[in-house]
């Protein structure tokens, strides 16, 4: 017998409401296959964190450019993939927001953030995606 | 003392001034933006030099959200105040550790150490 795959595939305007709306039903979702308020947690704040960064950094939020969300819910595993219309940025020239140096700066917490809280996260070649996988607790 | 506070609740504790998120999940842009706004606004008044944000009643707190308190914590330290906070929950108090930023904020478990630490 197949596995119990769920789905959320969404293509949003660049506007931080929306985010908002996908979290909600993503967190819902979550709490019906029974994932943990920690797994929960953890997977908010790296799909917050994505999508935000795309409609505010990759799009600029210009509402004409849209953020493409595809959010797999497997029995233990969770994927989603993140994709904007920007230009894209490479992920490794963002400063290390935990470094002495860098610790007052107000940007690259985001990246910094969803890389800690998920098991997996790549970014495509161009930098304007990013696929993110969390297993199971 | 909270009237005027949209996103904040504002108390007095031994002339601390203590704020608490009306919002138990601090995520919504706008609500940020108002929030780091009125955070600046409180330092601004010469009687809140001292100051304790108190996060019993908050289960997310995002990377913005974050950055509004780092503009804050430059404030408040430009003006010669003090700052710290208390009552963050574990999955909340990671979001400082793993971001280094438990060593940019003074960070206490209950609200009376950080009031003892404000007033000595």
């Amino acid at each position: 017998m197949s596995e119990k795959v769920l789905e959320i595939e969404r293509v949003l305007e660049s506007d931080p409401k929306q985010c908002a709306v996908l979290v909600r039903e993503l967190l819902e979702m979550l709490e019906d296959e029974q994932w943990t308020q920690d797994d929960m947690f953890a997977i908010r704040m790296a799909v917050e964190e994505a999508v935000m960064n795309a409609i505010k950094h990759g799009n600029s939020e210009d509402r004409a450019k849209k953020v493409e969300v595809l959010i797999r819910v497997e029995p233990k595993r969770f994927y989603a993939k993140v994709s904007d219309e920007g230009g894209g940025f490479c992920p490794d020239d963002v400063p290390d927001p935990s470094e002495e140096a860098n610790l007052e700066k107000t940007s690259g917490r985001g990246v910094k953030l969803i890389k800690t809280f998920v098991d997996e996260c790549r970014y495509n070649a161009c930098g304007n995606s990013v696929e993110l996988v969390k297993r199971k607790s | 003392m909270s009237e005027n506070l949209e996103c904040l609740e504002l108390d007095d504790v031994d002339s601390v001034a203590v704020v608490r998120f009306r919002d138990k999940k601090v995520m919504d842009p706008s609500r940020i933006e108002q929030m780091g706004k009125e955070l600046l606004e409180l330092v601004d008044d010469e009687d809140n030099q001292r100051l304790l944000i108190n996060f019993a009643n908050v289960s997310f707190f995002s990377s913005a959200a974050i950055n509004k308190l780092i503009v804050l914590e430059k404030h408040v330290r430009a003006k010669g105040g003090k700052l710290r906070l208390c009552n963050l929950r574990p999955e909340v108090r990671d979001l400082f550790s793993y971001t280094s930023l438990d060593q940019m904020f003074q960070i206490d478990q209950e609200q009376v150490e950080s009031i003892e630490a404000l007033t000595e």
